[in-house]
């Protein structure tokens, strides 16, 4: 009898240890956001454009103004991130043990990332693809001139893999020369130690600016690869990936529906169309199904711009710290414009 | 046989004066004759290396100084002016805050200052003459210090907990100096200084600690009162990073894995089966492993293990990494030392009738921690080195620090000269651990010396 209450006890307190673990797995990413009074982002080790660090200490770059939009939808407050840098090994560990609420950096959207490590992709906020990079002094006017080749080519990543496709399926014969640091990998192009180098093209842009000379290097046109980047949530909490997919949405309708960080206020005030002021919230309750408060989109475009202004501040030509990567006719281009970003309707 | 004073007065042999060496065989000729082109190989090998030298030696002198500029507001200015044939020492000293104190804001670094700033000095008594109780002092600085330290660096509310060790750690700090004065000053120690300012010096012995606590709970009360009034903001560890955190990680790897390596080893050759089995487990499961395996663990895949409502912080996961690895690697080296002891001066300290600690304390390890500073200060020095492994969990030490400048725009691609001066400031930190090192064999080991 005393071992059977014994027993019983045990199991009464696993059974009640279980349940408080159930509670705390289901309370949403969005209620223990708020409880913590700021969202955890996760990017990786710099990067040019998309995620990097000044002098002050602070992050930067299109990525980062993705949470930063998050937070701001939040919290009314673009500053209330903590962002987590770590290495591209752990990026998903990082997710999926609770470390971080968003991943922003650079993560190519493939069926087998989204399917099989517990992750969901919300949008794309950046279309990228493989390219090459040559000396201008070599001749070469296309990728498929590259026969038996030098390619200079970072290691561990689908860059790799990429290449090897290429010359594969274009019988080109491409010696690859691989490389762990991509600082090591551009001395290496410079000093002449391989004809081409390939990687993303934002990053080839980047790499070019480096060199001392950098007139003298060309991107090739062809795109090997295609690489759409964004934003990843965990599995399974449809609420905060809704409101991390509608952020990046709201980045881009308000870029289409011409509002931006300067006029979004007097937009708020005087809505020019229905649809428009469904989304900025001064008609219905769009923002219901969010969890956030009506005045969302107005607290995004506030603080971070719509996506043109963030493109061209860290991407495009025209910010301080911009990589310069024209915009105009890439798939980055809104759809009006023939380029592939398209938000669905705010209704 | 009587003739011999007057024949050897008749024929005597005076040697010539000898004639001075060769003058091609004496001197820096005569060195570099012998030394450096004794045959026709050593010639070319000398005249080989000498060229190696100097093409090394101008090359780098050209890069770094002659050509390298100085100040610059981006890299682009540096490759305007010598393109690749120079360094750009510019981007190095523009993002010094950063690889020095990593994110910390500006306006808060004074914390860091004061809190290293504080440390050196409650263990600068150590070094100077005629102070006694050297072990306590620096046993404090060790054990007491980090609350005070950690506070200052992380900031934001204390509870009562730390309110308290606080304090204890300002009350400290004083009596250490109010030692170290009195013993240098008067040759008395603080204790006795007390005894007798307060009168109790002719008052039985058992009293006379009484005068001595009143003066710790007088400065602590002072202590308690003065730090309730600090408001300093929160600073997330997520913000530190570069030397800062460097110092940080290895420093309290460093203080930990001595004593738990001293355990660990003692632990190891313990008669009690269940400690040996454990600390033997212990150390061969932790020096099996790599270190960065170790890390991984418990800085990504432990948090998978907790609820979610605790959230660990990374840098003490890492540091509690780093501390589990190093004592395990230390455990070994000191018990190397324990080894090196004859069974004899076991035997003599059990025959004086002195028990386990007493043996362990007075007799064995004094003499085997002697003879073990060169591998126990190597160890130091390797661990200082591989808290760059932190990097990869995504800890923003002084390497990652480095490596980010070569990323942000405006420094586009600098990479050789951060790593140029990372590398000659661990050099600098590793040397000087190096010769302290031996300043303390010197000292120590001067009983040892065969005259």
């Amino acid at each position: 009898m005393k071992k059977l209450s014994l027993l019983g006890l045990g199991l009464g307190m696993m059974a009640s240890l279980g349940f408080t673990a159930e509670m705390a797995s289901a309370q949403s990413t969005l209620d223990i956001v708020k409880q913590r009074g700021h969202l955890r982002c996760q990017v990786g080790t710099p990067a040019p454009g998309f995620y990097q660090l000044d002098e002050k200490g602070d992050w930067y770059g299109s990525d980062v103004a993705i949470c930063r939009a998050v937070a701001a939808a939040i919290f009314d407050d673009p500053s209330k991130v903590e962002f987590q840098s770590v290495t591209s090994a752990v990026r998903f560990t990082a997710m999926a043990n609770g470390e971080s609420d968003v991943l922003s950096r650079t993560t190519t959207w493939t069926l087998f990332r989204d399917t099989q490590l517990g992750l969901d992709f919300t949008a794309v906020n950046f279309y990228d693809g493989q390219g090459f990079m040559v000396d201008k002094d070599l001749g070469v006017s296309s990728a498929l001139e590259l026969k038996g080749a030098t390619v200079c080519v970072l290691t561990g990543t689908t860059t790799e893999l990429n290449l090897t496709d290429f010359s594969r399926s274009n019988d080109l014969a491409i010696e690859p020369v691989v490389f762990e640091d991509s600082n090591v990998r551009d001395d290496t192009f410079a000093k002449g130690g391989c004809d081409a180098i390939t990687n993303d093209k934002s990053s080839l842009a980047s790499t070019r600016a480096k060199f001392p000379d950098a007139s003298k290097y060309v991107v090739l046109p062809e795109t090997i690869s295609k690489e759409p980047l964004g934003p990843v949530v965990r599995q399974n909490d449809s609420q905060w990936m809704d409101i991390v997919k509608w952020t990046v949405f709201a980045l881009v309708q308000a870029e289409e529906m011409g509002i931006d960080s300067t006029n979004i206020l007097d937009m708020a005030a005087n809505p020019s169309t229905p649809e428009m002021a469904r989304m900025l919230g001064t008609e219905g309750d769009l923002n219901k199904g969010l969890g956030l408060e009506k005045d969302w989109v107005v607290r995004i475009i506030k603080h971070v711009g719509n996506y043109g202004e963030v493109y061209e501040e860290y991407m495009g030509t025209k910010g301080e710290f911009a990589i310069g990567i024209p915009r105009d006719g890439s798939p980055n281009a809104l759809w009006t414009n023939g380029g592939l970003m398209y938000s669905p309707p705010f209704r | 046989m009587t003739n011999l004073d007057a024949s050897s007065s008749e024929v005597i042999f005076q040697p010539k004066p000898s004639l001075p060496p060769p003058p091609n065989t004496v001197g820096a000729i005569g060195w570099i004759r012998k030394n450096l082109f004794s045959s026709p190989l050593n010639a070319f090998l000398t005249i080989l290396s000498l060229y190696v030298i100097w093409v090394v030696v101008s090359n780098t002198f050209e890069w770094a100084i002659v050509n390298a500029v100085w100040e610059a507001n981006s890299r682009r200015e540096c490759l305007d002016k010598v393109g690749l044939s120079g360094a750009c020492w510019a981007g190095v000293s523009h993002w010094m805050k950063n690889f020095i104190y990593g994110r910390y804001p500006d306006e808060e670094v004074w914390r860091i200052n004061l809190g290293f700033g504080t440390l050196i000095l409650w263990m600068l008594p150590f070094w100077l003459p005629r102070v006694t109780s050297k072990i306590a002092i620096g046993a404090s600085a060790i054990l007491i210090s980090p609350f005070l330290l950690g506070y200052l660096f992380a900031g934001g509310e204390k509870g009562l907990f730390l309110q308290v060790m606080v304090s204890v750690a300002i009350t400290s700090f004083v009596f250490c100096w109010a030692h170290t004065v009195s013993s240098m000053v008067t040759g008395k120690s603080l204790w006795a200084s007390i005894v007798q300012a307060s009168g109790f010096a002719a008052k039985p012995e058992a009293t006379q600690k009484y005068p001595v606590f009143a003066a710790f709970l007088v400065v602590f009360a002072v202590a308690f009162t003065w730090q309730s009034s600090w408001n300093i903001t929160s600073q997330s560890t997520n913000l530190w990073g570069g030397l800062f955190v460097t110092l940080v990680i290895s420093g309290i790897g460093i203080a930990v894995s001595l004593p738990a390596g001293i355990v660990l080893a003692l632990g190891r050759r313990s008669k009690m089966p269940v400690i040996r089995v454990f600390c033997v487990s212990f150390i061969e499961l932790f020096r099996s492993v790599p270190l960065i395996t170790v890390l991984f663990m418990a800085v990504t895949m432990v948090p998978l293990f907790l609820p979610e409502a605790i959230n660990p912080v990374k840098i003490v996961q890492a540091i509690i990494a780093v501390c589990i690895f190093s004592s395990a690697y230390m455990a070994e080296t000191v018990r190397g030392g324990l080894q090196a002891i004859p069974k004899g001066q076991y035997e003599a300290a059990q025959a004086l009738g002195l028990n386990y600690w007493k043996m362990m304390t007075l007799i064995v390890m004094p003499q085997a921690l002697k003879l073990m500073i060169p591998n126990i200060v190597g160890s130091f020095i390797g661990l200082l080195k591989d808290t760059t492994l932190v990097s990869i969990v995504g800890l923003y030490d002084l390497l990652l620090m480095l490596k980010a400048v070569s990323q942000n725009p405006q420094w586009n691609g600098i990479h050789t000269e951060p790593l140029v001066f990372g590398a000659s400031l661990y050099f600098v930190l590793c040397f000087i651990m190096s010769k302290y090192s031996q300043h303390l064999e010197r000292t120590l080991g001067a009983g040892q010396v065969r005259k």
